[in-house]
């Protein structure tokens, strides 16, 4: 496209009272652009301003004016380039003229004084400018042929929800499940936790009227005992292999190696090629990857809702409870199949169970719950409580817990529990089970009755946990180069989940959304609420990917990542380091990208060390470009030239923290050029080279958190950086720069009070360490 | 380290503490405000968080000997603060009633008293008592005659303290073998939840600790304490030093008659008469306001029937009491000497009943604060 470029300059908003707008018009009147300015750009007059360009040809826009955060939907404007220039938030309002005084008539053309806010101004605009020449309006990518049928890989309760979800919005759904009926667990129980409001009684299992329902829909299919022999492709148009379980087929997925596969008899690591070998003949029978099932269905997105297998202790797990010792303690599970059979009976002898302790936390020492355990355990003691009263005029029920969890409505099934005279609640340490006579005696610690109680009871019942299917089985089976199953659900405790409270429902894997047991312990209730979450999610990732635009989190965005092939060394670091394993490679280790599996985050970008990937509107030159663009003062412009440093920003959540901290009118030096990033892993150390070679004196990488509570909204990227910036220090020393001028910085959303100080800390740092001596060359 | 306690719930003990006022019991989630909000707990094993806790488990043993369930006043801060409305204030209340009833040696009597449908018997029992025997000994006259009303013409002095004198022996001795066992429980009770350290009680200490309760228990100073219901104090006081009054002036008659055999009615000029008459008119005021905040905290304090029990009872007392002599003053024969009646039966039931009723907190909490300024607990 033939660019014709416009700049246009908002003095609202006090942008007008702290700059002279004129000398900010200098900037691109040198370049010869056009650059008009307005008292109140977003305003009807305003835009009216800049649509009167865009009809007289002008396509590419650069805006003063507020943050990009803001007013995003005023300042679109279709089939143009715009880029917004933030003077509002990260100008005017954190660098007040009170600290950053403007210069009088005669300190105008000294060599001693500059004016550093007006220096921070017209840096930004260079930098808007130098960005909008090299940046160009994406074009959708387009997926061959489009599949919008789900695959629902679970046929309980979630699964079947997921499935009447997402088929009464008319989609058309395939729910396979591996046994031979549906319903999963929850057919199998003498009563439910409340579904809903008020909250307080038990129901009947929801299952059976769930299968009704399934089976009464005409878009849905069901095909039981069916497991996934592999899922190849990408969203959209996902090819899937089904099997019977317990088959071997030549479309099972082949596994990556194991570990002690990769050594050799001496313990050494096996070359490159003979891991290869290995490998191959670890796959023996099994089609590559990237051969397609000719006989496959089409589905373009996935609900994963396999669910849960009920906790199975080790052999002595619990010895100090008595379970594996004493015939009448058993877990959670297996009083509830008692329950359901009838009248609760002990399975020592088959008499009355008239009295019954729940135990939710193994103790020995610690105050945990049992593994795997959740809110839910919680309300499934409750819940077994009742049977003991509902069976028993004289039945006693004992809860002991160390916490008792019944999240949001759930505390009305907490108190009407309550009121029953004949359950009895505590938090306390069960220290001990034994035998009693015939019957058994409880021993606690730490009650809210007292030091040390104990007591009498017929059977005891521990609240062992659910344990995800995914923990020992990929499920899903993906023929992804990184694995068949997904990554770091260790972090996760073996559930399959990326981030617990932003991004619930998605996985690690575009296109695969999981839902109730197996991403959380999870209630019925809880299941199908995530049943419905997931299959809004599935839907909107077929809907996505038919309109050629990215899911999540970058919802919309039509870019994707391009790569100059010609270039490419075959390293694989994108492959690898990709976060969503949206690249499979060839033989030859030529990546393969799958566009719709992609979410845009530009790790791959930050990865290359030939800089050959890059997107219609974010690569290596634009941001190159923007970092070339900012004016780098030597002491042939003044004396004591001020310290130019880089600040290369994550814009999910460093940039709105300092879009908050001037919000806040909080000030910091003026000093640094802010630079917004798609996620810190698409940071090509390119930049930070170039920077540092122009003569800026330091450069900060500030995104988010990472580690076990990552906040990275690309899981990865934080990481990767990290690793990237620490092996910057050889190239450093290389230069003779100290690497304490190049650093990172972790900040959460509601940090933007730390933000002054980290930058302001971080300027004086490298003042005391000196200017860079590249600097003026 | 002591041997784990050995809990066996009571559902059935539940039960009663529910029937008795304290309905809400098994709400409590031991979030402790309670014993943080109440003004008069002690900082070593406060209450009543605890007593909630053993009280929704059933555990009848560790509260019914509890000295702390009377320390409490139930003033009712802590009912007011309690998020889930489990009324701690209210739970200790019929924790001490079900305490009476335990620690009276006929139960059948205590249990009789807390249940409304028995009340005809309860007020049956007096009438038919004073009647049967007043018929058979003859002391009883339905013609009385002479110029001046004397209630003594109609119904024998004699006959009043051939039904007074062996209640109130009867309601010392009860009295005296319940704070035998209750001072026994208590003791063993402290012992246990480490609340003290004495091992034996001295009694010389206990009574030393007795004598140096009473004034604070005359002064409310305890009451005082209370936040929220800070005017139950003026009541209570009227009420309790309307019958220490009372008292007063019938044990001076009671030597007046017998000793110097002085007959009544007495003159209005009499200073003791002076007294009888402010005691009862600061009865009456006492426990009308009594009602008027109970029937003002309907909310926030639960009223049970042994709570409107005690008052009507005093609010009767006084009223009837006024009444006879009033009545007695204008000339009204017939209606004196029946209103007469109604006022000696009750007070006779007040007297045969106080053991069993909610009117012995005035010896049990007596005993307990007496016991607890003993050990020395703060």
């Amino acid at each position: 496209m033939d660019k014709k470029c416009g700049v246009y300059i908002c003095e609202g908003c006090g942008i007008g009272d702290a700059i002279d707008i004129k000398d900010l018009c200098a900037v691109p009147e040198e370049e010869g652009l056009p650059v008009k300015t307005h008292p109140f750009l977003c305003g009807k007059d305003g835009l009216k301003l800049i649509q009167k360009d865009i009809a007289d040809g002008t396509n590419t826009l650069v805006i003063g004016a507020c943050s990009r955060r803001v007013n995003y939907d005023v300042f679109k404007f279709d089939g143009c380039i715009v880029d917004r220039v933030n003077l509002r938030e990260q100008v005017v309002w954190s660098h007040p003229r009170s600290e950053f005084p403007a210069l009088t008539e005669e300190q105008k053309d000294d060599d001693e004084h500059f004016d550093k806010l007006l220096m921070l101004a017209e840096d930004y605009l260079k930098m808007g400018m130098a960005k909008v020449e090299k940046i160009d309006l994406p074009e959708p990518h387009v997926v061959d042929s489009l599949s919008k049928k789900i695959l629902i890989i679970g046929g309980g309760v979630t699964g079947m929800s997921a499935a009447l979800d997402a088929a009464k919005t008319g989609y058309e759904v395939t729910i396979i499940e591996k046994e031979a009926t549906l319903g999963g667990h929850a057919a199998h129980w003498r009563k439910q936790l409340p579904p809903q409001p008020p909250y307080e009684e038990l129901v009947s299992p929801m299952a059976d009227s769930l299968i009704r329902d399934v089976e009464a829909e005409d878009n849905i299919t069901v095909r039981t005992e069916t497991v996934v022999a592999r899922i190849a492709g990408e969203p959209g148009e996902f090819v899937v292999t089904l099997k019977k379980p317990g088959e071997k087929i030549e479309f099972d997925v082949p596994f990556p190696l194991p570990d002690e596969m990769k050594v050799d008899a001496d313990g050494k690591d096996l070359d490159v090629d003979k891991q290869h070998e290995a490998y191959l003949k670890f796959n023996k029978g099994k089609n590559d990857i990237l051969t397609i099932d000719p006989d496959g269905e089409m589905f373009g997105a996935v609900v994963l809702a396999a669910g849960w297998r009920p906790y199975e202790p080790e052999e002595g797990e619990f010895a100090h409870l008595g379970l594996g010792e004493l015939p009448d303690v058993v877990t959670n599970t297996q009083f509830e199949a008692i329950a359901k059979k009838g009248k609760i009976t002990r399975p020592s002898d088959g008499r009355e169970a008239q009295s019954v302790v729940f135990i939710q936390s193994p103790g020995n020492g610690s105050d945990n719950d049992f593994d795997y355990a959740g809110s839910v355990t919680s309300m499934v003691a409750l819940k077994q409580a009742t049977y003991v009263r509902e069976d028993y005029d004289e039945g006693k029920a004992y809860v002991f817990y160390q916490h008792m969890r019944t999240p949001g409505l759930h505390e009305n099934f907490y108190k009407s529990i309550q009121q029953d005279p004949g359950i009895f609640l505590t938090k306390g340490e069960v220290v001990s089970v034994s035998k009693n006579g015939k019957g058994l005696v409880i021993e606690a610690d730490n009650t809210l009755l007292g030091d040390k109680i104990k007591v009498k009871a017929d059977m005891v019942v521990l609240g062992t946990g659910m344990i995800p299917a995914t923990k020992d089985d990929p499920i899903i089976n993906l023929a992804y180069r990184q694995g068949p199953g997904f990554r770091d659900n260790a972090l996760f405790n073996d559930y399959a989940d990326s981030n617990f409270i932003c991004f619930p429902y998605e996985t690690q894997r575009t296109g695969i959304y999981a839902a109730g047991g197996i991403r959380r312990a999870l209630t019925v209730e809880e299941s199908m609420e995530d049943a419905s979450g997931a299959a809004l999610k599935a839907i909107q990732c077929i809907e996505s990917t038919n309109r050629g635009v990215s899911v999540h989190p970058r919802s919309g965005d039509m870019t994707f990542p391009d790569f100059f092939f010609q270039r490419c060394t075959q390293c694989k670091r994108c492959t690898e380091e990709c976060p969503f394993g949206a690249l499979d490679d060839d033989e030859k280790g030529t990546p393969k990208p799958n566009p719709t599996r992609c979410r845009r985050c530009g790790t791959c970008m930050g990865a290359c060390p030939e800089r050959i990937i890059g997107f219609a509107d974010y690569n290596i030159d634009s941001i190159g470009s923007m970092v070339k663009s900012i004016g780098v003062p030597s002491e042939d412009d003044y004396d004591e030239p001020p310290m130019r440093i880089l600040g290369l920003i994550c814009e999910n959540d460093a940039y709105p923290a300092l879009d908050i901290a001037g919000l806040n009118r909080l000030s910091y030096s003026a000093d640094v050029r802010f630079i917004p990033v798609r996620c810190l892993g698409s940071v090509n150390v390119i930049w930070i080279k170039d920077a540092l070679s122009q003569g800026m004196d330091g450069v900060f990488l500030m995104g988010c958190k990472h580690g076990d509570d990552y906040q990275c909204h690309f899981v990865k990227g934080s990481e990767l950086a990290e690793i990237r910036m620490k092996k910057i220090g050889d190239a450093l020393q290389s230069l003779a720069l100290e690497n304490e001028r190049v650093t990172q910085f972790e900040v959460s959303i509601d940090e933007y009070d730390k933000i002054p100080q980290l930058v302001n800390e971080f300027v004086e740092m490298v003042e005391d360490i000196g200017p860079n001596p590249f600097k003026g060359f | 380290m002591a041997d784990a306690y050995v809990v066996e719930p009571d559902v059935g003990f539940i039960n009663e503490i529910k029937g008795l006022g304290g309905g809400d019991l098994k709400k409590c989630f031991q979030c402790a405000t309670c014993s943080v909000a109440c003004p008069i707990a002690p900082d070593n094993k406060p209450f009543p968080r605890k007593e909630m806790i053993a009280a929704s488990w059933g555990l009848k043993d560790k509260l019914v000997g509890n000295g702390d369930i009377w320390l409490c006043h139930n003033c009712g801060d802590c009912s007011t603060l309690c998020p889930r409305g489990a009324k701690p204030g209210d739970v200790l209340s019929a924790i001490r009633a079900y305490a009476v009833i335990e620690y009276g040696p006929v139960k059948a009597i205590g249990k009789l008293i807390n249940n409304p449908k028995m009340l005809p018997v309860v007020l049956g029992i007096p009438a038919v008592l004073f009647i049967v025997i007043g018929l058979i000994t003859g002391l009883l006259d339905f013609t009385p005659e002479g110029d001046k009303i004397a209630h003594g013409h109609f119904f024998s002095t004699w006959l009043v303290d051939i039904m007074m004198i062996p209640a109130a022996i009867w309601t010392v001795a009860n009295f005296a073998i319940g704070i035998k066992r209750f001072l026994g429980d208590m003791h063993r009770n402290a012992l246990q939840d480490g609340k003290t350290d004495i091992q034996k009680i001295d009694p010389k200490g206990f009574i030393m600790g007795l004598v140096r309760v009473i004034l604070p228990i005359l002064k409310h100073d305890k009451f005082n304490e209370c936040s929220e219901n800070k005017d139950r104090a003026t009541a209570h006081m009227m009420v309790l030093f309307g019958f220490i009054g009372l008292f007063i002036v019938t044990n001076i008659f009671f030597v007046a008659l017998y000793g110097l055999q002085l007959h009544g009615p007495y003159s209005q000029l009499n200073p003791v008469k002076w007294l009888g008459n402010v005691a009862g008119i600061s009865l009456i005021i006492g426990s009308l306001l009594m009602i008027k905040n109970r029937l003002a905290k309907k909310e926030d304090q639960v009223s049970s029937y042994k709570d409107w029990w005690l008052i009507i009872w005093a609010l009767s007392l006084g009223v009837t009491g006024l009444l006879a002599e009033m009545t007695r003053l204008a000339g009204v024969a017939g209606l004196s000497y029946f209103i007469y009646f109604v006022h000696l039966m009750f007070v006779w039931s007040l007297f045969f009943f106080i053991a069993y009723s909610k009117l012995a907190h005035l010896v049990y909490r007596t005993m307990a604060l007496g016991y607890n300024e003993y050990i020395g607990r703060q």
